[in-house]
């Protein structure tokens, strides 16, 4: 949600021009910057930006200074919290020696990359992930469906999204589901997360641009609801709605703290205890925000901490504590302690340390923000040892998840709820679907399954047609409803009804539904409802070996899957891409099988114990 | 690629993986058994023709595959009312006490019976979505609704549930032989347990169909695609709302065709064997033709009184 109104506030003046055509490296932002050792005096300064997860961080050090009885105070730390929504001036302090932490998110570590990996004694180790979030968006105009559609026909889109925060990250992911970067959109890079600088105020006030990254409230101020359409009234822009949210793309902005390695080799008791009361702090902190969710009664204590983050965010951030500082909070999923797990010690973890340092490192570079790649280091914490620091038991988190689909059938809604879509093709006759020919977009949906944690992979089989519109003619034949006439190669057919017999054109239309329908044509050995039944049939049985193979090679690569995600669906001939195929190459246009990431409610997903 | 090897290819690569990907648990069949008085009768070959069923019936059940859904149907209410094995995975346990309760006495209100088990296997079908959903009628004799049948018939293939009818000895072919899939007559026990079982077991129609050996796409070449797509979209909208109680279908609704049997042509159904229907048989025969609607037999009763009031009135005249 509130990301922050002041990030870069200074910084992006600085950082980038609006609408820059071509992308300053973050080494030209900065300046040069002399490396300092980190100084030895406490308290230690850590900063925190305007999100959510930062909340534990208050609450575990009893506000912005130590307080003796909270729970850095009793593990004997001495902190002094300090705001860094400006995120240049925490990278100059970072390496001048002024504080050891960086607190940002992983692509923000990658856009500064370059500056603060290439000195050893600067090398970030990224030492806790605080949280997924879960209230950040794009919004796009009516006419733009799915992700797929930031690329459509040769036009580019158009996306406003703010310089150097958060969101470059989210477009990152975005694009990148649909198989896009960009260069195949146009991003219009504004100075300010929100308020009239921001991209929900150029998405209002400029017609051109057709979608925009923005935080919750803005969200909600341009479309009504995460599942509405703006109607043009009260600030609303008509046809707003969101194109993808992080409530489904779960896993795609982490938000971390990060240490200076040569202060880390000094200090590995003090980080494990600053990372320890974090987790302790987070669990105490969601307890009370989903009491608060499910009773809407809120105790003395939640409200204490609701109105210490009023007090440090500031007012104009939060106006209400029960609306927007607890929605701060909601719009965070803190990932505890076998979320550290998870994201630092599985390997198979495709939204894990790795696979984000990777992504980071890869927007940094192809997106201008740095020209070499400088990676950072994690932890390497007992997790054992961290989990009796915080007084939490120790317990790991499943790498596969076993459960059914989330959902029964997609209804109507299903077009209205697809994020972004891929399609696989197949031969007739084809029962298996080996690793050899679909590795790649096996990865991609174990890829997307990842990403999009609070989403659900559909697997839609399809079948082509041309049997059952043959057997549809025979039965017509075969029960006197349809005359043919010619010779191979030059059949006529005619239509008898009780006006007469008409030649099977456009205009008989209408009659030949009404006879469908009644089920005239039923009844005889060519059925053309039950090869219609038996393409459904089949096209659920494909998804659902097809589902079967993305299980096994999960397994057998190591990959984690939360199998209650996959979802086959058979649409038999409900969807062709050529109703009529007039070839063998039309027809196997039809012969697909097309994953979908749709949104749902993420509590039909598989329960499992771990928010992540 | 010739356009014979391109048809070949279409047909294998869609519908001979059917029966291979296809697991038991896509079955879901309801029969409806007879179980009226004339059930009772022997058979040429020995034993009552309700027992030649129960023992069929037994041994088919015996061999349905787990997850296959099965349910037993009567026309007349036992104990248990009508369903004697309700449509749900096949419980062999459970089977044999029911079967071997099972007792014949009663008529033939099979219209009634068809529209009970159609709107059980729809509701599967709704919530189901896939599979192969049949309706096998076992029975002696000709129904006593047979308005209802007449009504529900097309409702009833209008929503794309296969029916199958084996007529256990009778004289003649059932009056539903020549607007069903498939129709087998059973003289013995025997016969009647291939019957059951192949259309309990056996492969669905669709997965029989075999192609004339001519190109698909030929056939379909002056077909207009916006045609094409629009059969199509009725065909997918295949709804699973209660039989007779939608506007969807059903004789109200029939659109202005020949509404029945005169135009109909007999099917050749793929089993060897089996023999091929009669054309439909109108008026005598034991059967009494099911072309004879309630509405017909109103007519027919009302023209008879009249004309045998007419007579003794003419009578006391005399």
């Amino acid at each position: 949600m509130f990301r922050t109104t002041l990030f870069a506030l200074t910084a992006s003046l600085l950082f980038f021009a609006s609408q820059a055509t071509a992308q300053e490296k973050f080494s030209s932002i900065t300046g040069p910057l002399d490396v300092k050792p980190v100084q030895a005096s406490e308290p230690i300064q850590v900063p925190f930006i305007t999100w959510g997860g930062d909340a534990a961080t208050f609450y575990a050090n009893g506000g912005l200074d130590t307080k003796p009885e909270s729970i850095y105070g009793k593990s004997g730390l001495k902190l002094k919290l300090t705001p860094g929504d400006d995120f240049v001036q925490q990278v100059k302090d970072y390496m001048g020696g002024k504080s050891p932490f960086l607190r940002g998110t992983m692509r923000m570590l990658g856009q500064a990359s370059e500056v603060i990996g290439t000195d050893p004694r600067t090398k970030p180790v990224v030492v806790l992930q605080l949280s997924w979030s879960a209230g950040d968006h794009i919004v796009s105009r009516e006419n733009l469906k799915t992700l797929n559609d930031l690329k459509r026909d040769g036009k580019k889109a158009k996306i406003a999204c703010q310089q150097g925060g958060p969101h470059v990250g989210l477009l990152y992911d975005a694009l990148a589901a649909a198989q896009l970067t960009n260069q195949d959109v146009e991003i219009v890079f504004v100075d300010d997360l929100t308020g009239p600088n921001g991209a929900a105020e150029k998405f209002r006030t400029d017609p051109t641009i057709d979608a925009c990254c923005v935080i919750t409230p803005d969200m909600i101020g341009l479309t009504g609801g995460v599942d509405s359409a703006g109607t043009g009234a009260e600030g609303t822009v008509k046809g707003a709605h969101v194109l993808v949210s992080t409530q489904n793309m779960s896993r795609s902005i982490a938000d971390v703290y990060a240490v200076r390695h040569d202060w880390y080799e000094a200090n590995r008791d003090k980080v494990e205890k600053f990372v320890a009361g974090y987790l302790q702090g987070a669990v105490q902190v969601k307890k009370l925000r989903d009491d608060f969710e499910k009773t809407q009664r809120m105790s003395p204590e939640y409200r204490n901490l609701l109105a210490q983050c009023q007090t440090i965010f500031g007012e104009e951030v939060l106006p209400t504590l029960e609306v927007d500082a607890h929605g701060l909070l909601l719009d965070c999923n803190f990932v505890s302690l076998p979320g550290q797990i998870a994201f630092f010690e599985q390997t198979g973890n495709l939204s894990g340390f790795n696979s984000k340092l990777s992504a980071a490192l890869d927007l940094a570079t192809q997106w201008g923000y740095a020209s070499s790649r400088k990676g950072f280091d994690p932890s390497g914490f007992d997790y054992h040892k961290i989990a009796e620091l915080a007084k939490i038991e120790y317990s790991e988190p499943p790498r596969i998840v076993q459960g059914e689909g989330v959902m029964e059938f997609p209804d109507d809604d299903f077009d209205n709820d697809t994020i972004v879509s891929f399609t696989i093709s197949f031969e007739p006759n084809q029962t298996d679907f080996s690793v050899d020919r679909y590795g790649m977009e096996f990865d991609r949906a174990l890829q997307s399954a990842s990403t999009f944690g609070g989403a659900a992979v559909v697997i839609r089989g399809h079948s082509d047609p041309t049997k059952t519109l043959v057997q549809l003619l025979k039965a017509g034949m075969e029960k006197g409803i349809i005359r043919r006439t010619g010779q191979q190669g030059a059949y006529k057919y005619y239509l008898n009804t009780q006006n007469g017999s008409n030649e099977l054109d456009l205009g008989q239309t209408e009659a030949m539904v009404k006879l469908i329908k009644s089920g005239a044509f039923e009844g005889s050995a060519d059925s053309p409802l039950q090869t219609m039944q038996a393409a459904l049939n089949l096209s659920h049985a494909r998804a659902e070996q097809v589902k079967q193979a993305i299980a096994d090679y999960a397994e057998k690569k190591g990959v984690n899957v939360n199998l209650s995600q996959l979802q086959p669906v058979g649409a038999g001939i409900s969807d062709p891409v050529v109703s009529k195929p007039a070839s063998m190459a039309e027809a196997k246009q039809n012969m697909r099988v097309e994953f979908r990431i749709v949104k749902v409610n993420p509590e039909t997903l598989s329960e499992s114990d771990f928010d992540f | 690629m010739n356009r014979l090897l391109i048809a070949a290819f279409l047909v294998a690569g869609g519908l001979s993986q059917i029966s291979s990907t296809l697991g038991a648990d896509n079955l879901n069949v309801v029969v409806i058994l007879d179980n009226s008085g004339s059930m009772n009768e022997g058979m040429h070959s020995g034993g009552t023709r309700i027992d030649a069923a129960k023992s069929a019936l037994l041994r088919v059940l015996d061999q349905t595959p787990a997850g296959a859904k099965v349910g037993v149907f009567l026309l007349n209410a036992g104990p248990t009312g009508n369903w004697l094995i309700p449509l749900a995975p096949v419980d062999k346990s459970e089977i044999k006490d029911a079967v071997s309760n099972l007792r014949a006495d009663g008529g033939t209100p099979l219209g009634a019976s068809m529209k009970s088990a159609a709107d059980a296997l729809l509701q599967l079908r709704e919530s189901q979505r896939y599979g192969d959903y049949k309706l096998l009628i076992v029975s002696d004799g000709e129904a006593s609704d047979a308005n209802l049948v007449e009504r529900f018939l097309p409702e009833i293939q209008a929503r794309g549930l296969l029916i199958d009818v084996i007529g256990v000895n009778m004289a003649r072919e059932h009056s539903l032989a020549t607007r069903t899939s498939t129709y087998r007559n059973a003289g013995d026990p025997k016969s009647l347990e291939q019957a059951i079982s192949a259309v309990v077991l056996g492969e669905s129609s669709a997965s029989n169909a075999n192609d004339a050996g001519e190109s698909d796409f030929e056939l379909l070449a002056s077909v207009p695609s916006e045609l094409a797509a629009a059969s199509l979209a009725a065909l997918t909208g295949m709804a699973n709302d209660p039989v007779g109680e939608s506007g969807r279908a059903g004789a109200d609704n029939l659109p202005p065709i020949y509404p029945n049997s005169g135009t109909q042509v007999a099917n050749q159904p793929n089993f060897p064997g089996n023999a091929a229907p009669a054309p439909p048989q109108h008026g005598g025969g034991d059967n009494g033709g099911g072309g004879l609607t309630f509405g017909r037999m109103v007519i027919v009763i009302a023209i008879i009184i009249v004309v045998l009031r007419a007579f003794s009135f003419i009578a006391k005249q005399r």
